[in-house]
């Protein structure tokens, strides 16, 4: 071993190293990101309408026309975030002009939303005559029913279709975004509130713990699926997307909670809270600046594990008929498809199963890898 | 006679229940003049440590009680202060290093970086920043203190852990450094080292120093007072020179007669006898 160079690498790429030393994690890791990538290609990906359609000596891009304006925020903005983040040092340097062109790039964006409505054409270009078209890969749109119900997988369909004629290969990858971006939001908001409460907690204690702490044991009294289902169908009326996702984030934060509680605790009572409490900084900056940032790790792993979870119990509310509103594709809502047909249809249960089994196990990996890593101690070599 | 720096007065500190508590600091009355060195030297659990931080209210209350007395800063009680008040004394007007500075300096962050937050914090008037950083490394005898900068605490020695800890309340140009054990966790070599540093700093600054010790042999050629607590109580309280050669209470006694002294033959080391004490 280099003990010298072992000496000298940061928090950061330490993690790294353990990391990457653990195929499983790694491999989880490149499915996640692959499912993202696809996740957000997925308009390109399926689609009836053409990428590049040539007729009467006229070039139109009939897929840009029909992109709703979620699907452009997250064309625009994802490469956004990556170049930002790629020029972050000069970011730092002149922050006034990156935050004025980021800003103005926004702005111009929403303006151009907001005065541009997608053409809703019902008629697809497969079938439409033209001189020259370019199809994305999987030219069948997730809402679109076609003339094949029950198709088992054939070239044609590649998973099959269902009981009206959707093409399984479309709503899976159209589905994909819903269950990622479930995962991702509905756990960022449990982050957030877990952060918040178990940090209070462990920090301040006293009184202040006390409260929380019953909180969380009241919380956790209810079964998360039943608390979910009563909630939902309070509100029954409006439940989109957003609404799922804060439904389940407002009930999955208390894991994250006790962690980050736990914590706190144990850190706050080390010399270096006393210390940076000596050179004057005020509680905010103490929990925030120094606590935290010793915090990330196990947080890290609890909101990987939570993200598999949130995408489960997403899959388990569309499965029961309480997920997203009917068009929208959902993993959840295709297998719920499958109960009553599954003695002749297979391919509606077999595929998105595959890719909800796929997708949690990829993300356990990655979690247990990040686990590994934070603390080397618990993986005995 | 001018203003003394710090004086504190009839100060009381009790723990747990309030029928029969712990008296950790029990009535004790101390003052410093600016500019000057202070030891408070007493065995483990006699109250030092409780003492140092109450000067700035460091110690939380509950479970700490603060059940009397004073402690005027420059004339103003800082048992009255309000919490923003006290933040801007603490680091800027008092500044502490403590006993482990391995776990003192937060593992995640660099020195230098920690370093900044401490300028950033009350010296906002400073223009260059780095350069202040470098300059204070420096000051505490880092060598190469610009290359240092992006180093993180568990790649330093517990000596140079310590130097930055001493850096880092130098940055903030305090009137009162506390330094409470400072040389505990370190050994003997460096221990040494560390005193030097301390000595070099109160000769080139007017900075006062309050040296919280267990060990008699680092008071004498360093502090121009020395208090004697023990128990919660302040037992004696004289010039250094005084109180080395002519001890009056029996524990001040003891606790002298506890330095190990080199080309003296012990046979065994001394432990303090309470009985004669009481
Ligand atoms: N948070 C606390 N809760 C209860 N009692 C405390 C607390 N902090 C200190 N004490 C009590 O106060 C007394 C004095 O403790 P203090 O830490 O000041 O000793 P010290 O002189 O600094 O000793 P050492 O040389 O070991 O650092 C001890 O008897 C201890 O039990
Ligand atoms: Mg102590």
């Amino acid at each position: 071993m280099n003990s010298i160079s072992l000496s000298q690498e940061t928090y950061t790429q330490r993690l790294w190293r353990h990391f990457h030393a653990d195929k499983f994690a790694l491999n989880g890791l490149r499915i996640v990101i692959l499912l993202f990538i696809v996740a957000a290609l997925a308009p390109f990906l399926a689609n009836s309408h053409a990428l590049i359609r040539v007729a009467d000596g006229h070039v139109s891009f009939p897929i840009f026309l029909s992109l709703e304006p979620i699907e452009w925020r997250f064309l625009l903005y994802v490469p956004l975030a990556g170049l930002v983040y790629f020029f972050r040092h000069r970011f730092i340097a002149h922050p006034g002009i990156f935050i004025l062109a980021v800003i103005g790039f926004i702005a111009a964006v929403e303006i151009f939303l907001a005065l541009t409505h997608p053409i809703n054409d019902p008629t697809n270009d497969r079938d439409r005559p033209a001189s020259f078209k370019l199809l994305p890969p999987i030219p069948y749109s997730p809402i679109e029913s076609t003339p094949d119900q029950f198709s088992p997988p054939t070239w044609k369909h590649l998973c099959g279709t269902d009981s009206t004629g959707r093409d399984i290969a479309a709503r899976m990858l159209h589905g994909a975004r819903t269950s990622l971006s479930i995962g991702f939001v509905a756990q960022s908001i449990a982050l957030t509130i877990g952060i918040a409460l178990g940090g209070l907690a462990g920090y301040y204690r006293s009184w202040l713990d006390i409260g929380i702490c019953r909180f969380i044991e009241v919380m956790d009294c209810f079964p998360p699926l039943l608390f979910i289902l009563v909630a939902i169908s309070l509100f029954e009326s409006q439940n989109n997307m957003f609404y799922i996702m804060a439904v389940i984030g407002l009930t999955s934060w208390t894991g994250v909670a006790r962690l980050v509680r736990g914590e706190f605790l144990r850190l706050s009572s080390l010399p270096f809270t006393l210390a940076a409490k000596a050179i004057g900084a005020n509680d905010f900056r103490i929990i925030v600046r120094h606590l935290l940032p010793n915090a990330l790790g196990p947080i890290l792993v609890a909101g990987t594990f939570g993200v598999a979870s949130a995408i489960l119990i997403e899959s388990s509310l569309s499965f029961l008929g309480f997920g997203m509103q009917a068009p929208t594709p959902s993993w959840g809502d295709i297998l719920s498809d499958a109960r009553r047909y599954i003695d002749f249809a297979w391919w509606l249960a077999f595929f998105p199963g595959l890719a909800i089994l796929i997708t949690i196990m990829s993300y356990n990996f990655v979690g247990e890898g990040l686990r590994d890593a934070v603390d080397p101690r618990l993986k005995m070599k | 006679m001018t203003m003394p720096l710090l004086q504190v007065e009839n100060l009381g500190i009790h723990f747990g229940p309030t029928v029969d508590p712990v008296k950790a600091v029990d009535g004790i009355s101390f003052s410093m003049q600016a500019g000057e060195t202070l030891a408070v030297v007493g065995e483990s659990g006699s109250g030092k440590s409780v003492t140092a931080l109450a000067l700035t209210r460091l110690l939380a209350s509950p479970p700490a009680r603060y059940v009397s007395g004073s402690i005027a800063f420059e004339g103003r009680d800082v048992l009255q202060l309000r919490e923003g008040e006290l933040r801007s004394l603490r680091g800027k007007q008092i500044a502490y290093i403590f006993q482990e500075p391995g776990s003192s300096l937060n593992p995640v962050f660099t020195i230098g970086y920690q370093i900044r937050e401490a300028i950033e914090l009350h010296r906002p008037e400073v223009r260059d920043v780095t350069a202040e950083i470098v300059h204070a490394l420096d000051t505490v005898g880092i060598r190469n203190p610009a290359s240092r900068l992006g180093d993180y605490p568990h790649q330093l020695s517990g000596g140079m852990q310590q130097r930055v800890m001493i850096a880092m309340a130098l940055a903030c140009q305090p009137k009162l450094l506390v330094a409470d054990e400072p040389t505990t966790a370190l050994d003997v070599t460096i221990q040494k080292q560390i005193m030097d540093l301390l000595k070099d700093l109160k000769r080139t600054s007017n900075m006062s120093i309050l040296l919280i010790t267990h060990n008699f042999g680092l008071v004498a050629g360093f502090a121009d007072r020395v208090v004697v607590m023990f128990r919660g109580k302040i037992v004696e309280t004289g010039p250094t020179a005084q109180v080395l050669q002519n001890p009056q209470h029996p524990y001040t006694k003891a606790l002298i007669e506890c330095v190990p002294k080199l080309g003296q033959k012990q046979h065994r080391l001394k432990v303090i006898d309470y009985a004669g004490i009481q």
